[in-house]
């Protein structure tokens, strides 16, 4: 069936008549790898402190939502202003089924998914149909409007108490425990998403990604079935999305629309976008932190939190260079690696 | 190879072209001439899909390709350039022929590195391959206009559509970017069906010549007979109120 | 029964179509002149409200108040968003429209946090007390006033830009800023105007309504969705669209809620005007020309 080949660089794939290929090159690896095992003993310093345990799996599921979001905003050539629909999409999904039909958390995966696939096939139209700013705005609206619904159907969907009790992914019977197996848990779904979203991006798809997001008409007379992969990347996102939603209701145990649906949380999660580097998958991860580490600690100062907040992230993103971000201080951006340009009014 | 049968095209009111009917054979290089305003992109963009044709039909190689979606129409063997050159401006040069390579048409064993061997071969065939990595909005006209020709060659087409491909070049250029077009036609094998306003060198180039006056075709044949006849020149140089 | 159901929906589509006229006008003037789609317009009706009582507070009379939260509003809208945002982010659009994002959210929660919602804001802008019927429904002058300004200041508007000069050179400068600038106007000076001209509407419609209508940090969000609704369905940037757009959520509005139930007001007009779009791409009025 498949069958592979080491060379001296790389590892060929082969599977009928199509051959991938993985480069491996050393000096691209250390650094991830190290900042995973950062990432995996942290648990062993902090075990006095487990808000802190809890704000970095936050912050870990902040990226695992900015991650497809950066994938989606570069395959669709447009700014989705409305993620969070399947967040709110997918948990109310495993909420409802894990509460009223008793499905174990694996089926409420499954059932997840299909649903955010579902629902994400039937609304991906607007990203043909609906030019650039019609198709955020759009997307802005849609989940305002699902909010409205969960409050309309209150009895079902809780509206702003939300619904409790959901069964959890692992119980290991003591709390501590339960708490750092879903920040391992959280690290790995993140590592995925990540590996994932940046195996797509620098294959043939993310190329032909690239040449979408320059130039459609000029793409699709090259060949390109522009039709299908915007398809695919307003559809995939959605799907992981999802998956976040799932893993949000399985660990927290609590989920209310009101919390993740409206658009203060979406302003947050275009914030990592803008200040993590725009469409910089990896930059996603630093964003994220930096984002969930400055609310945590503004908390600390009462309700003026809530001015200081956005004022904190308007000087970060005036002052950040070029638009690249927090990635961008890290890390020196070659010439020739694709930047793109988010154009909002795409005629 | 190509045979256009009677397509007409109106945009509202105005018949953009109208009844329009020949044909192209394999291996030659048919000119399409005509004042501004004929209709001739108008008639490339019919046959790349771009446009719906009211009526009539297009004949590629046996196969209908009348209103088929333009990726398919690529996947068949056509492909083309534009007037004002369209490069993909944050790419870099090689970035934007490996789209074409691995898009143009079905691949078997082909991995992303492979397709990037693949489009540097095109790109120094046109001479590019120096600038392989600099962006595609850093490029000068002259080098746009031969990466646009690696592109469309990158497709592994049968039939290569210029448009105007001339524009904007001093004669220097012109007579290099000539030379490339031959040698294309040579080394792949293409078919050429050619927009050009610069006379000189479409009656060098060309085996036949079409034109196009207000969306009608009035002549068609071989260049030196092509412009000798009256109402050719009569459709450049104004009617006869202009005095000899 | 149904007669007077019918007769409620007749008066409040009137009354409310009136008043979210006001609301639209300075979104559709910022969309079609700037060409950007300013999300920071919620700004104004905080500043309109808070702005007024701030000073009212400190001991001022009204109309010495209103006159000082014309000047901030003035002086926030151009420093702030144009020169602060739109004039440097004009070719990054995504940092643009998050920047507005943020500046709104950072103004509304200042207000909260100065003015908790329990501390009561009342704004004494009441022309006539009292309220009268038409037919067998009931409301207050005030109301009535509101709508009726709203119909005035469209009016005055679309007199000022079918009939004068400057309302000339807006309507040419929404249609192609380099043809403008080429045949002498002076663009920037036409910016600030058109930026001024668009906090008008929402700061008279804030103080009209504020004694019928909760004043409350948040009310931003809520005036500035019902402006945006209306600005999609009637074409963005485009006045004839928000002017029928208006009384069409305005009867969408009041259908719902007198003939089924109220809940669903929101929804139904966020329903509605998605499948506006679907079918006619670009709302009611597309083209993207004032007029």
């Amino acid at each position: 069936m498949v069958s592979f080949e080491l060379k001296r660089d790389r590892i060929l794939a082969r599977w009928k008549k199509q051959k991938y290929e993985w480069i491996i090159e050393p000096r691209y690896w250390r650094n991830p790898i190290l900042w995973s095992m950062l990432l995996l003993v942290v648990p062993l310093f902090i075990t006095g402190y487990p808000n802190i345990l809890t704000m970095i799996t936050v912050a870990n599921l902040y990226a695992c939502i900015t991650i497809p979001l950066a994938l989606q905003m570069t395959g669709t050539g447009r700014l989705n202003f409305g993620p969070q629909l399947y967040l709110g999409l997918g948990g109310y999904t495993s909420a409802l089924l894990n509460l009223h039909l008793g499905f174990s958390p694996f089926f409420t995966l499954v059932a997840t998914i299909l649903v955010c696939m579902l629902v994400s096939l039937l609304l991906s139209p607007i990203t043909w149909i609906a030019k650039g700013l019609y198709f955020s705005l759009i997307t802005l609206i849609l989940p305002l409007a699902f909010l409205d619904l969960t409050f309309i159907y209150g009895s079902l969907f809780r509206g702003e108490v939300g619904l409790m009790g959901m069964s959890p992914v692992i119980n290991l019977g003591r709390i501590t425990w339960n708490y750092v197996s879903y920040y391992y848990l959280s690290v790995f779904m993140m590592l995925i998403f990540l590996f994932v979203a940046e195996k797509i991006a620098q294959s043939r798809f993310g190329v032909t990604m690239a040449a979408i997001n320059e130039n459609e008409d000029v793409a699709l007379m090259m060949g390109v079935n522009v039709n299908k992969y915007k398809v695919f990347y307003y559809v995939f996102p959605s799907i992981l999305t999802g998956i976040v939603g799932w893993f949000i209701v399985h660990t927290f145990r609590t989920f209310a629309g009101i919390t993740y649906l409206p658009l203060d949380f979406m302003l947050k999660m275009l914030i990592i976008v803008m200040i993590g580097g725009r469409a910089s998958v990896y930059g996603m991860i630093p964003g994220a932190y930096f984002v969930c580490f400055l609310e945590d600690s503004l908390r600390s100062l009462g309700t003026v939190n809530y001015f200081l907040f956005p004022l904190i992230l308007i000087i970060v993103l005036v002052a950040l260079p070029r638009g690249e971000g927090i990635y961008g201080l890290y890390h020196k951006r070659h010439p020739r690696d694709y930047f793109p340009v988010m154009r909002v009014r795409r005629e | 190879m190509l045979k256009i049968d009677n397509i007409t095209k109106s945009f509202g009111g105005l018949r953009a072209v109208n009844d329009v009917s020949f044909s192209v054979n394999q291996g030659e290089i048919v000119g399409l001439i005509g004042p501004n305003g004929a209709g001739k992109t108008t008639l490339l963009n019919l046959l790349c899909g771009i446009y719906k044709v009211d009526s009539g039909s297009v004949r590629f190689e046996g196969n209908d390709i009348t209103n088929l979606a333009p990726n398919r129409i690529c996947h068949m063997g056509i492909s083309r350039t534009y007037q004002i050159p369209q490069p993909f401006d944050a790419l870099t040069a090689l970035s934007g022929v490996t789209v074409a390579v691995i898009n143009g048409k079905k691949r078997e064993n082909m991995t992303l590195s492979d397709a990037g061997l693949d489009a540097s071969y095109f790109l120094e065939f046109v001479g590019l391959f120096a600038k392989r990595d600099t962006l595609s909005r850093d490029l000068t006209l002259y080098e746009l206009r031969m990466l646009e020709l690696a592109r469309a060659l990158a497709t592994s087409p049968r039939l290569l559509l210029l448009d105007e491909a001339m524009a904007g070049l001093n004669p220097g250029e012109a007579s290099k970017a000539l030379d490339m077009i031959w040698s294309a036609q040579e080394q792949f094998g293409v078919t050429i069906l050619w927009i050009e306003h610069v006379m000189k060198v479409i009656m060098k180039a060309a085996n036949r010549l079409v034109v196009l006056q207000y969306g009608e075709k009035i002549d068609e044949g071989p260049p030196e007979a092509v412009m000798a006849n009256e109402q050719v020149i009569q459709a450049y140089l104004g009617g006869s109120d202009v005095n000899d | 029964m149904l007669l007077v159901k019918l007769q409620s929906v007749l008066v409040y589509t009137f009354i409310w179509g009136s008043i979210y006229l006001l609301i639209s006008l300075g979104f559709s003037l910022i969309c079609g002149v700037l060409r950007i789609f300013h999300l920071g317009y919620g700004v104004i009706f905080v500043l309109a409200a808070y702005g007024t009582w701030i000073f009212i507070d400190a001991g001022l009379g009204l109309f010495p108040s209103i006159l000082l939260m014309i000047l901030l509003q003035i002086a926030v809208s151009l420093l702030v968003f144009y020169k602060g945002i739109f004039q440097r982010y004009l070719d990054r659009e995504e940092i643009l429209l998050t920047l507005t994002m943020l500046v709104f959210m950072m103004v509304t929660h200042l207000a909260n946090y100065i003015y908790p919602i329990t501390d009561g804001v009342n704004l004494p802008t009441t022309i006539i007390d009292g309220t009268f019927t038409i037919g067998a429904v009931r409301i207050s002058y005030q109301m009535l006033f509101a709508a009726l300004t709203g119909v005035l200041v469209t009016l005055i508007y679309i007199v000022f830009f079918l009939k004068t000069r400057m309302g000339l050179i807006i309507r040419a400068m929404s249609q192609s800023t380099q043809a403008s600038l080429l045949l002498g106007a002076d663009v920037n000076k036409m910016y600030y105007l058109a930026m001024i001209l668009s906090i008008i509407p929402p700061t008279i419609c804030t103080l009209m309504i504020a004694p019928f209508w909760s004043i409350e940090p948040h009310m931003g969000a809520n005036l500035m969705m019902t402006a945006m609704l209306i600005a999609i369905l009637g074409g963005l940037g485009n006045l004839k669209g928000s002017i029928i757009a208006s009384y069409m959520i305005g009867f969408i509005h009041a259908g719902v809620s007198f003939l089924y139930v109220s809940r669903f007001m929101g929804f139904a007009a966020l329903v509605i005007t998605l499948i506006v779009m679907i079918f006619k791409r670009g709302g009611l009025f597309a083209g993207e020309t004032i007029w």
